[in-house]
């Protein structure tokens, strides 16, 4: 007797022979125990394979239920909104509107910063390095969407190679064409000798950069040293470690340096971050001055406002508008003379010396001391228990309010290296707007602000999200009920607080998660939104 | 599903072609719960099968105009699923079947049914799933194709890419391989067991 093999007995059970062929496995099997015996087996697998598989074992995910966008309480929204209005609200009064008031009185606002901006010409000079600022800005927002993109293609490393590589490629292309609106010098030390012109902006990147000639546009130095003994018909924006001014400057001075030497003439403002800043009594400043350092001597003329956020501050030279300075303290010395109202919001009262010439009294604020220096361990493990019960807190609240967003921001940080880059990019665009705003353009501050206060929630509730994954990783993880996962969140919270104690590693730490955690916060965001979109209710469409 | 059902469906389709939300919802509604299922069986993860289904619909409600009213509505979404997700499988674990091609090429000895009748006797539907969940992906979405969305051996070789004579032989060896994992991988014992 000819018996089938189990191909034939699997093909007849799932009625896949021709009728001929069925009959006689058919015939064959009601004399053939064996046979039957391999039939009723291959049956017995196909009804329990049918039934592991269709079997309803576990319900659909919240985030797949479209009612559930229409279930959240709209009081949680109007909760939200109302608080988020009243925090906005209060930012604005106490810290941004007295701020751009301050502004506005060293010159910087109002009608004059619009006719400054506008007439002044350093308004359509700045426009060549906001549009090359903006491309790449472009450059890094385009990444970002390729990245979403070619992730729903590629497998995720593969994705964030292929945009990296974009994106460094985009970035090349991109320089020379730079090169091409400015004469860009890079080398170990950089010099344009007295008696040379540069009919152009320049951009010099070197240990050491002078200027002794004449620069007939923009200086934009990355520097170790920076000198200018020369004459710049432009602006000279610089990042170095010693800045000098010793020529002219016909433009704007915009410096972050540590040191700031200011000799010799500036034609319109000087901004300068620094830990000193200085000007003899030579220097002469067209227009204001904004200071932010550890200590200025200043010594020369500011024809208009002076605006300081100093330490302490040596006042020995002319300011012709208004003084605003906030700081340790000041003097003033004999030799000094203020033709505005001048305000002093320090530690201590500002000395003025006998001789001083002062428009009016300086109006003096004094604040309380705040020791910041040698904080006890002590102070550090009280503030990171507040810390962490604050983190745990909002962790907790956003847990609640939202768990669709806290899933699917959770579910984003698990692939790590994609919230990372996101991370680092968003926050690298978002810093770079905002000082591109600060310095090349007084517009750029407000904007520059909002855009700053749109991240900080972001970047404070990130740690939650890698607390929760890390707690997960401990733990194991936890089907999604409130408190095991809530429990989860407090231990890994509690091991990133612990972490950030360390010296040195504890910053790290910091950095780490902030760029993950925003990283996968924003991520979520796009999550949720595509469940949205998805979802299918009427709300949606 | 009774005729009168079906004209109700058949009418939201309609309606949800036209671009009306309210229809979509309820299309959405009455058969994501399958869809998911359907990707929980095919994936890997539960995340990965959330991702699927949504990407699906996403799929489904731009393709909706193209869909042929004379088919089945739920045949149509198991395929436009089921090649949505091998789709994903192949690009994800192409670099892993090809390490494990060989197996492809053993042959197949004949169980014992006694044996096989023992070895199935005693299993619950979670040790089946949780066996299905180690299965090489193709054995996998060959078994989910064929017992949980019911297709042909036919819809089966577009679905995989292979050919319609290949299916048998693709079931059969998925069969195999989830026998010897439901035994504790020492597979050689059913096999053992030769031609009766």
């Amino acid at each position: 007797m000819n018996h089938f093999d189990e191909m034939a007995c699997l093909f007849y059970i799932e009625g896949q022979l021709d009728e001929a062929r069925a009959r006689e496995v058919e015939a064959h099997v009601a004399e053939c125990v064996s046979c039957r015996e391999m039939l009723h087996a291959l049956q017995h697998e196909t009804a329990l394979l049918s039934s592991a598989l269709t079997e309803d074992d576990e319900p659909m995910p919240a985030r797949l239920l479209g009612e559930r966008n229409r279930s959240l309480p709209s009081w949680a929204w109007t909760l939200a909104f109302g608080g988020f209005a009243a925090c906005a609200y209060w930012f604005w009064i106490d810290a941004i509107g007295p701020w751009i008031d301050q502004l506005s009185n060293a010159g910087f606002g109002g009608t004059d910063l619009f006719s400054m901006i506008v007439f002044s010409g350093a308004f359509w000079e700045g426009w060549g390095d906001m549009i090359d600022a903006m491309q790449i800005g472009a450059v890094i927002v385009l990444a970002i969407v390729a990245i979403v993109w070619i992730r729903r293609r590629l497998r995720r490393s593969v994705a964030l190679a292929v945009v990296m590589s974009g994106v460094l490629f985009a970035l090349a292309l991109a320089m020379p064409q730079r090169a091409g609106a400015a004469e860009v010098r890079r080398s170990q030390s950089i010099s344009v000798p007295a008696g040379e012109t540069v009919h152009n902006d320049l951009i010099a990147m070197g240990a050491s950069v002078r200027i002794e000639g004449t620069v007939e546009g923009d200086v934009i130095a990355f520097t170790r040293d920076l000198s200018v003994t020369g004459h710049v018909t432009g602006d000279v924006i610089a990042f170095s470690q010693e800045a000098l001014i010793d020529g002219t400057v016909d433009g704007n001075v915009r410096v972050f340096s540590r040191g700031v030497l200011l000799q010799g003439a500036v034609g319109k403002n000087v901004t300068a971050f620094g830990s000193s800043v200085d000007t003899i009594t030579k220097a002469n400043v067209g227009g204001g001055m904004i200071v932010l350092a550890a200590q200025a001597d200043l010594d020369g003329k500011t024809q208009r406002d002076l605006l300081g956020v100093i330490g302490r501050t040596d006042l020995d030279g002319l300011v012709g508008g208004q003084a605003w300075i906030r700081g340790g303290n000041l003097v003033v010395a004999s030799t000094a003379e203020i033709r505005g109202p001048a305000t002093f919001i320090g530690r201590e009262q500002p000395t003025v010396e006998a001789g001083a010439k002062l428009a009016s009294p300086i109006h003096t604020e004094i604040t309380q001391e705040i020791r910041r220096n040698r904080r006890s361990m002590a102070h550090n493990v009280i503030s990171a228990i507040f810390s962490y019960a604050a983190a745990l807190l909002v962790g907790i609240l956003i847990l609640a309010i939202f768990p669709g967003f806290f899933r699917a921001t959770l579910r984003e940080t698990g692939s790590i290296a994609l919230p990372m880059g996101v991370g680092a990019l968003a926050l690298i665009t978002g810093g770079f707007l905002l000082i591109l705003g600060v310095v090349l353009l007084f517009v750029g501050v407000g904007a520059g602000v909002a855009g700053a206060l749109g991240y900080a929630p972001i970047l404070y509730v990130a740690q939650v999200f890698v607390g929760t994954w890390l707690g997960n990783k401990i733990m194991g993880e936890t089907p999604a009920v409130m408190g095991a996962v809530a429990g989860r969140m407090a231990v890994g919270l509690l091991i990133l607080h612990v972490a950030r104690l360390i010296p040195f590693l504890g910053p790290l730490v910091g950095l780490v998660v902030a760029l993950w955690g925003t990283g996968a916060v924003l991520m979520g965001f796009y999550r949720l939104s595509r469940v949205e979109s998805v979802a299918g209710s009427p709300l949606s469409a | 599903m009774n005729p009168a059902e079906q004209a109700a469906l058949q009418e939201r389709i309609a309606q949800a072609k036209t671009g009306n939300a309210e229809a979509w919802g309820e299309l959405y509604r009455e058969h994501a719960p399958a869809i998911f299922r359907f990707c929980r069986r095919a994936m890997p993860t539960r995340e990965d099968a959330e991702d699927a289904t949504m990407d699906i619909f996403i799929k489904v409600r731009q393709k909706l105009s193209q869909y042929d009213a004379t088919r089945p509505f739920s045949a149509w979404l198991y395929t436009v699923a089921a090649n949505h997700c091998w789709d994903l499988l192949r690009r994800r674990k192409l670099r892993q079947d090809l390490e494990t091609g060989e197996v492809e090429n053993m042959p197949l000895e004949h169980p014992d049914p006694g044996q096989l009748e023992q070895l199935l006797e005693k299993r619950s539907n979670q040790e089946v799933r949780r066996a299905l969940d180690k299965l090489r992906a193709r054995s996998r979405m060959a078994l989910v194709l064929r017992y949980y969305s019911d297709m042909s051996y036919d819809d089966i070789a577009t679905t995989l890419g292979v050919r319609r004579q290949f299916v048998g032989v693709v079931l059969l060896r998925a069969r195999h391989e989830l026998r010897e994992i439901l035994e504790g991988k020492s597979g050689a014992r059913l096999a053992a067991g030769g031609a009766a």
